[in-house]
């Protein structure tokens, strides 16, 4: 039963770096400044990478190799939340995403770093450092276009309303919260959920936007499930595209 | 024509775009210079120059643009207009040659300014250390006592150390992962081997 639940954990926490650090990459060479556009690469490039870790707990634990997970599957079996699928859209969407979906992985790996599980709670120990960044990052481009021009300001809350019900959905519950719960692998959805809205309540109030109610809003949910949007079956094909010709290519 | 890369055609640019696009003169964002430090107890040594609208902003780029190879314990930046700059000499001579060894000044202001020396053309510039001066000629004054003994100094820049952004002892950790991230460092993917196989397969088939 509780291996289970950990392997439900790890698959969605995997699945929402690889897809997000997919998105995230196709930006690379269209970023809006060449200095932002190698950091946002490093980021999405990071975030792959970290998928791989979990992956590799995930084969430890019977499943299938890294590369046969990420690649051999179908959107439907994919457990990541709506948001990290939604297109890049605009830059405004792409640092809102970035901003709330960092939040929340820096604390769900600060949580997870208490973990009972050892192989988890020593790579989200590992992994903090690379999120910190994201989030000093992300921290920074919202405190400076959230309070520079009417332009800028709109759009990132134009942004932040639609992106904020997808955001409430990595929140999602599983039908094994309580056994993670208690068995100390990781202190749920809902304690994370209430650490991320103050985290990001604070940042927001340094700039001239406003946080769409949390109460109000209703969360986007289904993705954990494998109910996704129209958008990630494209996604996963062309991510796929070269381990499908060639399942031994390398470079 | 349709490009390579889905994503540029997911774009749908327009095929004539050229004249709408032209940019303005002098749009560019001010420069910061960047100082990284390699390893603990290192000197921080000059990598390179980020465009940015302000310390924040310059610091974030800075980390990506000049630590993310090889190993990193701390990162400076600064606006490039608060640095300020010796002549650069010719001929190994050091710049601390023209600078006098009498503090004339009578001021005693304590301002804390940051030293470095450029010890080879074409090198990056290394931190020598920190001088409490009144203004930046005293603190020149100062760093000749302090630190020119040794290699000439071909060039020396000063930086007020208040203007200097920097990374903090709890930032470290952004860094811890990067002695694994061997991927991007070209060598890591053997390429000329690679070719070098290709290559003599194609002969032997």
């Amino acid at each position: 039963m509780t291996e289970i639940a950990l392997k439900e954990l790890l698959y969605k926490i995997a699945d929402d770096q690889l897809i997000l650090g997919h998105r995230n990459s196709e930006w690379t060479g269209l970023g809006p400044l060449l200095e932002e556009d190698i950091a946002f690469s490093s980021m999405a490039q990071d975030k792959v990478g970290q998928s791989h870790a979990f992956y590799a707990i995930l084969h430890e634990l019977g499943e299938s190799e890294p590369d046969t997970i990420a690649f051999m599957r179908n959107a439907d079996q994919f457990h990541n939340c709506q948001l990290v699928e939604l297109p890049n859209g605009e830059y405004d969407f792409s640092l809102i995403r970035h901003f709330l979906f960092d939040h929340a992985e820096l604390i769900r790996f600060q949580m997870l770093a208490e973990s009972s599980y050892e192989p988890l709670s020593l790579l989200a120990k590992k992994l903090q450092g690379e999120v910190r960044y994201h989030v000093m990052h992300a921290n920074t481009w919202i405190k400076q276009l959230g309070s520079a021009t009417d332009e800028s300001i709109k759009r990132l809350q134009g942004s932040l309303d639609f992106a904020l019900p997808y955001a409430l959905g990595i929140f999602e519950l599983s039908p094994h919260e309580s056994s993670l719960i208690d068995n100390k692998i990781f202190a749920g959805e809902d304690a994370l959920k209430a650490r991320w809205l103050e985290s990001i309540e604070k940042v927001i109030s340094e700039t001239q936007l406003n946080l769409p109610d949390a109460t109000v809003a209703s969360p986007v949910l289904g993705g954990r499930t494998g109910l996704h949007t129209e958008h990630l079956q494209p996604l996963v094909e062309e991510m796929s595209e070269v381990f499908k010709i060639d399942p031994s290519a390398d470079w | 024509m349709k490009s390579l890369d889905p994503r540029v055609n997911r774009l749908n640019l327009p095929d004539n775009w050229s004249s709408e696009l032209e940019k303005e003169e002098l749009d560019q964002l001010a420069t910061y210079e960047v100082f990284v430090q390699p390893k603990e107890g290192k000197p921080y040594q000059h990598e390179g120059i980020v465009h940015a609208s302000n310390e924040d902003m310059a610091f974030v780029f800075a980390k990506e643009q000049f630590s993310r190879r090889n190993t990193c314990t701390g990162l400076w930046v600064c606006a490039t207009q608060n640095v300020m700059v010796s002549e650069l000499t010719e001929a190994g001579k050091s710049v601390y040659e023209d600078v006098s060894d009498q503090n004339t000044s009578q001021s005693n202001g304590n301002d804390k300014f940051e030293v470095f020396h450029l010890l080879k053309r074409g090198k990056q510039h290394i931190h020598m250390g920190r001088v409490e001066a009144a203004n930046y000629d005293e603190a020149l004054i100062h760093a000749k006592a302090a630190f020119s003994e040794g290699k000439p100094a071909l060039n020396v820049w000063i930086v007020k150390s208040g203007h200097i952004f920097h990374s903090t002892l709890e930032d470290v950790v952004i860094w811890h992962t990067l002695p694994e991230k061997k991927f991007r460092d070209a060598i890591a993917y053997k390429a000329m081997d690679k070719i070098k196989k290709f290559k003599e397969e194609q002969a032997a088939s």
